[in-house]
């Protein structure tokens, strides 16, 4: 395995082979960030997560394994007009894109995800494991606050060329790019959250849900939180988008 | 703090391209692109090849209610507010398409992988008053995750083994495509009569 060392400032541009690698991370509670009566911290077992998130070179695998995961024989109902549409053609990112074969793949939906995790014998991880695992803080890299780190890439606009895997921080499970990357898809993205559009409360909209609305969350000053279970809220299996891709977990 | 989080969402909407004008989902389905020639169900959620087990303890596909126009919730039945209501919808629904008996599946599909067995489902569907119209379905974590994602179905577990979800009633047409969704419980059911009318 290639190690890559950076800092905040200045993160290197090596080009690192992902090798499948997974790393184990250490069982936990995860107390859910909207808070109802209900739910409690839920326990979080032991389990292993891919390393990095899942790279276009890895992805171009998969379709060539499954013609009916090919970006002209997809279907609409799986994967919408996006899916992979930053590469060349069906089998070829491009070689005008070879700067990206190490990168996150992106533009692949949420069904696209977990055919590819079920194709590796792998899972999509759930919203606790993802949040379990990017909660570790970052080795190698000097930081004041994790959320400010997070905030600041929010408010940048993607990247023209996304960069590799490895290419910002490191987690104290070893993890890669939790953040910072790409927004990465969970197995239950569209769980539950008290509501879809925390503006309005009145009681039609009360009716549409099954136990009330979330009145509260874990951790108020976590505006990255705020932001990534909206995120997730918006979305639907189908949508591909050029700033999300994926990594897998194994229980 | 809220408009602090609302300035920072909108820089994030503009920052990805297509989730800004994808709106959460009412009403009528989204027009999707047409499906080529020859492929005419091609949206259609018959597709997948997930197995559940009905309340009679059979396996079946979802493909397995090709043919009529199917009425699906999702539900949990040990949950005590909701989906009693939104069960008692659905057979509002059935009990004014009285005139078609037969013609349209009523499906109910749980989300409780652990605890809704087929005996389970056949209890509520006693205590319910349901008759052989409506299906009862018991499926793994990922069959029932793939369903509520293509139903635009929002559900949670909690600590205890109870579920938060949204409530909607779908609609199906003969061949299994999305055609018409209704959010909420009650409310005036003269748009999804006329849609299952014109399926049939």
């Amino acid at each position: 395995m290639i190690i890559t060392f950076f800092s905040a400032a200045n993160a290197q541009k090596k080009v690192v082979i992902s090798k499948d690698e997974m790393v184990t991370v250490p069982a936990g509670k995860y107390q859910p960030f909207f808070i109802t009566p209900n739910n409690q911290p839920i326990p979080v077992p032991s389990f292993k997560m891919d390393e990095t998130a899942v790279t276009n070179a890895e992805f171009l695998e998969f379709v060539k394994a499954n013609p009916q995961w090919r970006r002209s024989k997809v279907n609409r109902l799986f994967a919408d007009t996006n899916y992979l549409r930053h590469w060349q053609s069906d089998l070829s990112i491009g070689e005008a894109n070879k700067k990206i074969y190490n990168s996150p793949v992106v533009n692949v939906s949420w069904f696209a995800a977990e055919a590819y995790s079920k194709w590796k014998n792998k899972k999509l991880p759930t919203i606790a494991q993802w949040e379990t695992a990017a909660k570790a803080p970052p080795r190698n890299f000097k930081y004041k606050s994790l959320t400010d780190f997070i905030l600041d890439w929010y408010t940048k606009p993607n990247p023209k060329v996304l960069p590799n895997v490895k290419s910002t921080y490191q987690n104290e499970y070893g993890l890669y790019d939790m953040n910072g990357l790409i927004w990465e898809w969970t197995f239950n993205f569209n769980s539950f959250i008290g509501s879809r559009d925390s503006r309005g409360n009145d009681e039609d909209e009360l009716k549409n849900f099954c136990a009330g609305g979330a009145l509260n969350v874990s951790d108020k000053s976590d505006y990255a939180a705020f932001l990534r279970f909206s995120y997730r809220g918006s979305l639907k299996g189908n949508f591909c988008i050029a700033n999300l891709g994926f990594r897998c977990v194994k229980n | 703090m809220k408009i602090f989080i609302y300035c920072l969402f909108a820089i994030l909407l503009f920052s990805c391209a297509d989730v800004s004008n994808k709106s959460a989902f009412t009403g009528e389905a989204p027009k999707h692109n047409t499906a080529p020639v020859g492929t005419i169900s091609s949206e259609s959620i018959y597709q997948v090849t997930d197995t559940f087990q009905t309340q009679n303890d059979k396996k079946v596909a979802l493909s397995s209610f090709e043919g009529k126009p199917t009425v699906v919730g999702m539900i949990f039945t040990h949950c005590t507010y909701a989906c009693p209501r939104l069960t008692a919808d659905i057979k509002s629904i059935e009990e004014k398409l009285k005139s078609e008996n037969g013609k349209v599946n009523y499906l109910l599909v749980s989300f409780d992988s652990q605890r809704d067995l087929p005996e389970q489902l056949q209890k509520f569907a006693n205590a319910n008053q349901l008759d052989k119209n409506f299906t009862l379905l018991h499926g793994d974590e990922n069959a029932v995750r793939t369903l509520s994602v293509l139903l635009n179905v929002q559900f949670e577990k909690d600590a205890e083994g109870n579920f938060s979800h949204s409530n909607i009633i779908s609609v199906l047409d003969k061949k299994g495509v999305l055609v018409f969704q209704k959010e909420g419980l009650n409310g005036d059911q003269t748009d999804i009569i006329s849609t299952i009318k014109q399926q049939l």
